[in-house]
């Protein structure tokens, strides 16, 4: 209530070249009052409080959720690692046991009970497909001679410095 | 009023601040403390586990994708101590599904040092055993009976052979040690296995991604080729019934790179069970005679005696010799093996009745600088380098060698004081049909890791003879098959080969009444595209290799073909005339 007479008076005090020192200080202690009111600056506490406990709880909200899904990721990716090597020995289980079923003896096993009979070379016939250029194994003619690479190296591969200015004094140093 | 409440709310602000100090106070004094730092290693301890990872063994396929050694699960079935609520039940049920006895399964469980936490009851259990377990343990659990709690399944590979016996000689097998023993399997073992690897496995799931991935072992793609190699184990296996043969073996090439395309011989082994293997071998050599076997060939070995002379220009095929069926060489008499005089020979003649006389003339006429130089080139006394474990190298005695006697440059000329592999042999004389040109003999095709192939190339062993000498052998010892009307003849194929009956060196002198039969042979003579060795070893129903080993190698020359689709003589001119 003080403050608002204060207010009131404040045209007077205004006046133009008439200071009046009292009337100033009075001001000034007012203002100075008005600033320091306990429940402004409790508000301002209050605010600021608010806000950095929001803030570090978005902080730590985001935190977590990021430590949570890395977390779930990484767990994730252990089983799956697991699921992987399951995985890897079921087909090495499956890959043997087809092997197994698919072997030498036992498809001879069943091509018998099929009524199957080996064949004999009389009952072949082989029948030429034009075009047709059957896959060639690895020939080694075209293979490289093992003892051939001594003769082909280079001279710079085997000779020393001294051959060399040797070479280039004979060669007059022209290539 | 406002005051007093100013006081208590100060009191108040004072007493949880304190708190706060304390509790912040103590925090950091337990988490700086000795003890802490123990809680901590502790703690670390616990965050993960070192593990052996032992990566999956490298497969081994035949040369058309044909699965011959893979891996299957297995388990180690063991208890955790701490864990364990009922040792009698354990034990019991253990004993019954694992075929262990109640005793020792229960002793083993009660009786453990106090330091374990862990025993292994058994390891190598079953898929179909352990399946059963788990299900009874699931009956249990839905029951809530913990008799079995604390049972526990690691599992693990184990080496499979899905062809239990085929190529056991060429694949070797896989101990439980984890390595391998005898051919592919001990060569390439360093390939196959992979690198362990102790790797710290971490249990914080943020630390997922440092765990390491061990690669596997690498895949091996052999040159043999499966089919082939079951028909020709199966002739080998006849062949040894009908003639009574002790042992045998037959190998199977490509004379134009190396590539072995069957490699049999006896006794085999069934790989999933090689606890067989100390009775069925005396000594490792024995495992795969092809390659660690050495022994006196016979006759066989002219082919290489003549081609040196006809490469030296010592004779031609034309050139005469008169057999009057005795020559003296270091002053020891040298006879034909029937003892006959076969009179007048030119070189073919002396190949197609196999004059051991003839050949010891032609030997002591080329002389033994040149002799042993040829038996050199061609690589005998020296292993092939095929990529088997376990091969031996023969050995040929030259002059200078203190068991080395002037008489050998005779007999040696037939084969005999001169011991081979079969390999070796075939290796030589694939100088003939290759044009000169001595291919190294080798198992594996190309290797398969991590989504790349690698080709493996063939290499040259040397040129002993010329393209032209190569020739003209080829032809010389077609000639001699076709006009001794021999067994080893295939109708619509023309085939060259020589036979090989070696008598058995002992103690005593040699052994007259057993035999090591032999045949070398190739086809089409035009065109070889296979290279055929057959040994048995003391035939009972006849000591000679002309009615022994020379019909065993017109049956695996007969089955080559066909699993070759080599058309016969005629279809294949036909063919390239078009």
């Amino acid at each position: 209530m003080g403050s608002l007479c204060v207010l009131r008076e404040l045209p007077v005090l205004m006046r133009p070249n008439r200071p009046n020192i009292k009337v100033v200080m009075q001001a000034t202690q007012i203002i100075h009052a008005y600033k320091q009111a306990p429940w402004r600056v409790q508000r301002q506490w209050v605010g600021a409080f608010l806000l950095f406990v929001i803030g570090a709880a978005m902080i730590a909200a985001l935190y977590l959720d990021v430590t949570a899904r890395a977390a779930i990721a990484g767990r994730e990716i252990q089983e799956m690692r697991f699921e992987i090597i399951a995985i890897q020995r079921s087909n090495a289980d499956l890959e043997t046991k087809l092997a197994k079923l698919t072997s030498t003896a036992e498809m001879e096993r069943r091509a018998l009970q099929l009524g199957y009979r080996p064949v004999q070379p009389g009952e072949l016939d082989y029948v030429p497909v034009p075009g047709y250029v059957p896959p060639e194994p690895e020939i080694l003619l075209v293979a490289q001679d093992v003892t051939a690479p001594e003769q082909t190296l280079p001279a710079e591969y085997s000779q020393s410095l001294l051959e060399w200015f040797d070479e280039q004094i004979k060669s007059g140093g022209v290539r | 009023m406002r005051q007093q409440y100013a006081i208590r709310s100060l009191i108040l602000v004072a007493f949880f601040a304190l708190m706060g100090v304390a509790i912040v106070t103590q925090m950091i004094r337990i988490q700086s403390s000795e003890q802490a730092q123990l809680f901590l290693a502790q703690g670390d301890r616990y965050s993960g586990e070192f593990q052996l990872v032992s990566p999956e063994r490298g497969e081994i396929y035949d040369r058309n994708g044909h699965l011959l050694a893979g891996n299957r699960t297995v388990y180690e079935v063991g208890v955790s101590l701490p864990d364990m609520k009922n040792p009698q039940a354990m034990a019991y049920t253990l004993g019954m599904y694992l075929g262990l006895r109640y005793e020792d399964v229960f002793n083993q469980l009660v009786n453990a040092p106090d330091t374990w936490e862990y025993v292994v009851v058994q390891d190598y259990v079953g898929a179909e055993t352990v399946t059963s377990l788990q299900a009874l343990m699931k009956q249990m659990d839905d029951v809530d009976d913990d008799r079995l709690e604390g049972l526990a399944f690691k599992p693990h590979y184990q080496r499979s052979y899905p062809e239990d016996s085929l190529a056991s000689n060429v694949l070797g097998f896989v101990a439980r040690d984890g390595r391998g023993y005898f051919g592919i399997e001990e060569k390439y073992n360093d390939l196959l296995a992979g690198n362990p690897v102790q790797v710290w496995v971490p249990g914080d799931p943020n630390r997922a991604m440092e765990i390491p991935r061990v690669p596997n072992g690498t895949t091996l793609v052999l040159t043999v080729d499966r089919d082939l190699q079951a028909k020709v184990e199966s002739i080998l296996d006849r062949s040894l019934t009908q003639y009574g043969a002790e042992n045998g073996t037959i190998i199977v090439m490509d004379p134009r790179n190396g590539e072995i395309l069957a490699m049999a011989s006896t006794p085999r082994m069934d790989l999933n069970n090689y606890g067989n293997y100390f009775s069925l071998y005396d000594n490792g050599s024995q495992y795969n005679r092809s390659i660690g076997m050495s022994y006196e060939p016979g006759s066989v070995l002219k082919v290489l005696t003549m081609a040196a002379a006809v490469d030296t220009g010592t004779v031609k095929p034309d050139t005469t010799f008169m057999d009057t069926g005795a020559i003296e060489v270091g002053g020891i008499t040298i006879r034909n093996w029937n003892r006959d005089s076969w009179g007048q020979q030119n070189m073919i003649g002396c190949l197609q009745h196999s004059l051991n006389v003839c050949l010891a003339w032609v030997s002591t006429q080329m002389g033994m600088q040149n002799f042993y130089g040829y038996m050199e080139r061609f690589g005998l006394g020296h292993p092939t380098g095929v990529d088997l474990a376990g091969e031996a190298a023969g050995r040929l005695k030259v002059p200078g060698d203190t068991d080395w006697y002037p008489v050998d440059l005779g007999t040696n000329a037939f084969g005999q004081g001169i011991t081979v592999t079969p390999l070796q042999m075939l290796m030589s004389v694939s100088s003939i049909p290759n044009g000169g040109k001595m291919v190294t003999p080798h198992v594996l095709y190309s290797m398969l890791r991590d989504g790349h192939q690698y080709n493996v190339p063939s290499q040259y062993g040397g040129s002993p003879i010329t393209s032209d000498t190569a020739r003209t052998l080829n032809e010389m010892l077609a000639l001699s098959l076709e006009q001794e009307s021999s067994q080893a003849l295939l109708p619509g194929y023309r085939l060259a080969g020589k036979t090989g009956t070696a008598q058995i060196p002992t103690k005593y002198g040699y052994d007259a009444t057993h035999t090591n039969v032999s045949f070398i042979g190739w086809g089409p003579v035009d065109d070889p595209q296979f290279m055929v060795y057959v040994w048995l070893s003391s035939p009972s129903a006849s000591i000679w290799s002309s009615e022994t080993a020379a019909p065993v190698f017109s049956q695996v020359a007969e089955q080559t073909v066909i699993s070759l689709n080599i058309p016969p003589d005629v279809v294949r001119s036909q063919i390239v005339n078009k």
